[in-house]
């Protein structure tokens, strides 16, 4: 299910770049923090905050958010009330989707296996950029721009309607280059479950409701192929 | 007049770029170990000693011809003479002393004093004479004189010369040295101890028929050999006397060995962390390109860790020990130095323009990197320079030290939040495709001019279409990025073309653009 409220938990750096970058693209959202020190820095940073602690009480998620279309970013600072946290937060919420940070590999593997569907490696994340800047700066800017920058070009997951005209056919019939102007970097086969083979591969897919492109390309011809792929048959 | 002569030819000496070239020349072939031509010069050198050894070992038991004998008396000789003086010549600048007595003079209205210039320059140059290289150095030249039939001997003294040549000889001299005060009073003991047990041994013993012992040289000659634990056996004490100082003797020895072994142990073990970052500064020298990363964290060991794969030698700079010891536990390569500090460069002997890659900056604090980063561009002004970034309101000032680019990992996790929340396998892509673990990689390929027609049609090859994925082309001088470009795209020297497909695809692509045949 599609997230439509989003809730950060920390104050810290990392918790209030997240809060930047997500609060304006979910209709709810809210940023907890721990103690009352992180209260008053959040409040003179201009973030509004709710306190909460790491008890089993979270009525106030309950009360505030539909958990089903709710994402939770852990980012405290301590990774060993992250992992609680994470786990707390799961043990009470089975459907909830948890963004978890970690400082270094080994707490991302405790993350993990805390029931994070998703964790983000301080660490690697950094090592991973510098190390492709030096070995690939190109592509490395090239990416950063279309995942990161509000470019023409940009990076986006079409799913397959179940009527669309796009069911039943295989992938090679597709002309995504010539025909729509977008490349198809992957395909999630929704029979096969949620993860994704890459197009380069060179299978000619056979293309099922619920299936999903991931497509790079400008906006307009992103838009166009949403538009093409949503188009029932007659 | 005969001063102002001399203080004219000093001045002409002085602006001559002529000899002042020549001097530095023979400077940095003699003394500077940095200078790329003096290993040459060393072994060149180090070859004519074994040489001259070699003849003398020869001539032992068979005849050398005339023309051997000419070259190693006359010619090796007279090499080891001019390098002799060429050593004297550069020890000190006697223009400089000339000019400065003369302008120390001038200033003082004083008449110039050639005597006090000429006392300087022979204090000088006897300095040189003196010193115990030097002595060698011209004892080494004695076999020249091969008439006199003992100072052939001295031809031994030219493998002394070796340690001028060789580092490791010369590192082992200075551990030495750092002991002299302990070795020299251990050689006291000793002697104190063969004197007076040679004269003992020579009162019990020289008397005594049944005794070898005869004369005071034997008496010397039998402590040595005892004291030092040889013993020979040629000579023995025959008395209870003498056998009794025998004894003493040899306790005495086992206590001379004993401390001489470990005063030289101990030199070592103290210099042991200077010899090892000698060494490594050395290493680093001889290292042709590296990345260098100053400061180390968790952060250096996980970049060092990817870095490995493409690039083998990286150079780490820290100034904590701890720190430092903890990064050469893993296998680094580590100078423990102040990366922030001139003098670091100046010793450690890294040199920007031939042996760096590129700078990463990664010291616990925007601070620190800002510092590094100003020492840096005051010896490069090129080098890249990339930093992290801990806190983003310092970037401009980042940026304003000259650092290139720059990495806010809570930016990045910001902007990768944004990314998940709303497309999360569309960031799952891009993030295997950047680690390539599964095969499918994202590449750089290197296009030249007049490469458009091939690059299009191999595109089109059923060997990569549908298998390779070229996302668009990157031209470097307008610094603008085609996506999905038509066959019609002008392709220019220096372009980069961004594909996506298996690892092994791509080296294929690329083998086949250069000119490879498909078959």
């Amino acid at each position: 299910m599609i997230a439509r409220s989003a809730a950060v938990f920390g104050f810290n750096e990392y918790s209030q770049q997240i809060a930047r970058h997500v609060r304006n693209i979910y209709q709810d959202f809210a940023l907890f923090v721990m103690t009352k020190e992180e209260e008053k820095a959040a409040f003179e940073a201009g973030f509004l905050v709710e306190l909460v602690d790491l008890s089993d009480d979270w009525s106030r998620i309950e009360e505030h958010f539909d958990v089903k279309s709710l994402i939770v970013f852990c980012a405290l600072s301590n990774d060993s009330e992250n992992v609680f946290l994470t786990i707390s937060l799961r043990a009470q919420f089975a459907q909830l989707n948890i963004v978890a940070l970690a400082q270094d590999n080994e707490s991302a593997t405790k993350m993990k296996s805390a029931g994070a569907n998703k964790v983000l490696p301080s660490l690697e994340i950094a090592a991973n950029v510098i190390s492709d800047m030096l070995e690939k700066p190109i592509v490395t800017k090239v990416l950063h721009d279309v995942l990161y920058q509000d470019g023409l070009l940009n990076i986006i997951e079409i799913e397959v309607p179940r009527y669309s005209t796009f069911v039943g056919r295989h992938l090679h019939d597709i002309h995504f280059k010539s025909e729509y102007d977008v490349i198809l970097l992957a395909i999630v086969d929704h029979e096969m479950g949620t993860t994704f083979s890459f197009a380069s591969k060179g299978h000619n897919h056979h293309i099922d409701p619920h299936d999903v492109f991931v497509v790079i390309g400008y906006q307009d011809k992103l838009e166009a192929l949403k538009l093409a792929v949503k188009r029932h048959h007659a | 007049m005969l001063g102002r002569w001399v203080v004219a030819f000093a001045f002409f000496l002085h602006s001559s770029t002529v000899y002042r070239r020549v001097k530095n020349s023979t400077y940095n072939l003699l003394e500077n170990s940095n200078y790329p031509y003096k290993k040459y010069f060393d072994f060149m050198m180090i070859l004519l000693i074994f040489l001259s050894v070699y003849i003398l070992i020869r001539q032992v038991k068979h005849e050398m011809s005339l023309s051997w004998l000419f070259f190693n008396n006359y010619i090796i000789s007279l090499i080891f003479f001019i390098e002799y003086l060429l050593r004297l010549w550069i020890y000190s600048d006697s223009t400089k002393v000339v000019i400065d007595q003369y302008e120390h003079d001038l200033f003082l209205h004083r008449p110039f004093s050639l005597g006090k210039s000429l006392k300087t320059i022979v204090k000088h140059k006897l300095e040189f004479v003196f010193s115990a290289s030097a002595m060698v150095d011209l004892l080494a030249v004695m076999p020249f004189f091969h008439e006199f039939r003992l100072l052939r001997v001295f031809i031994l003294f030219r493998v002394l010369k070796l340690f001028r040549y060789a580092k490791s000889l010369r590192r082992l001299i200075s551990i030495l040295s750092s002991k002299k005060f302990e070795l020299l009073t251990l050689a006291l003991f000793a002697m104190i101890i063969i004197i007076v047990s040679s004269v003992l041994i020579y009162v019990m013993e020289a008397n005594n028929p049944a005794s070898k012992i005869n004369t005071l040289f034997d008496a010397v000659y039998w402590s040595v050999v005892t004291i030092f634990t040889v013993g020979y056996g040629d000579f023995v004490p025959v008395t209870h006397e003498g056998r009794v100082v025998a004894m003493v003797i040899i306790v005495s020895g086992i206590a001379v060995i004993s401390f001489a072994t470990s005063i030289i142990v101990s030199a070592f073990t103290e210099k042991l962390d200077e010899i090892k970052e000698e060494k490594l500064i050395d290493d680093v020298s001889k290292l042709e390109r590296f990345y260098l990363i100053c400061g180390y964290s968790s952060l250096t060991h996980e970049v060092i860790h990817r870095l490995k794969k493409i690039f083998k030698h990286i150079v780490i700079l820290e100034k904590d020990p701890l720190k430092a010891k903890e990064a050469q536990s893993e296998g680094f390569i580590v100078l423990n130095a102040d990366p922030s500090s001139l003098y670091t460069y100046h010793t450690t002997q890294i040199q920007f323009e031939e042996q760096v890659i590129a700078v990463i900056l990664l010291e616990d604090s925007d601070v620190a990197n800002i510092y590094t980063a100003l020492t840096i561009r005051e010896l490069n002004k090129k080098i890249p320079l990339y930093s992290i970034l801990h806190h983003h309101e310092n970037r401009k000032k980042l940026s304003l030290a000259g650092i290139d680019e720059m990495v806010n990992p809570h930016l990045l996790v910001g902007l990768m939040s944004r990314r998940i929340s709303h497309q999360p396998i569309a960031f799952d892509v891009i993030h295997e495709l950047r680690l390539g673990h599964g095969g499918t990689v994202i590449e750089e390929i290197v296009l030249d001019s007049g490469m458009s027609k091939r690059f299009f049609e191999l595109l089109l090859h059923p060997l990569f279409h549908q298998r390779l994925s070229m996302l668009g082309i990157y031209q470097n001088r307008t610094q603008t990025f085609a996506f999905n470009p038509d066959p019609s795209y002008e392709i220019l020297a220096g372009d980069v073309a961004i594909v996506v497909a298996n690892k092994a695809l791509c080296s294929e692509f690329r083998d086949h653009l250069h000119g490879k045949k498909i078959k």
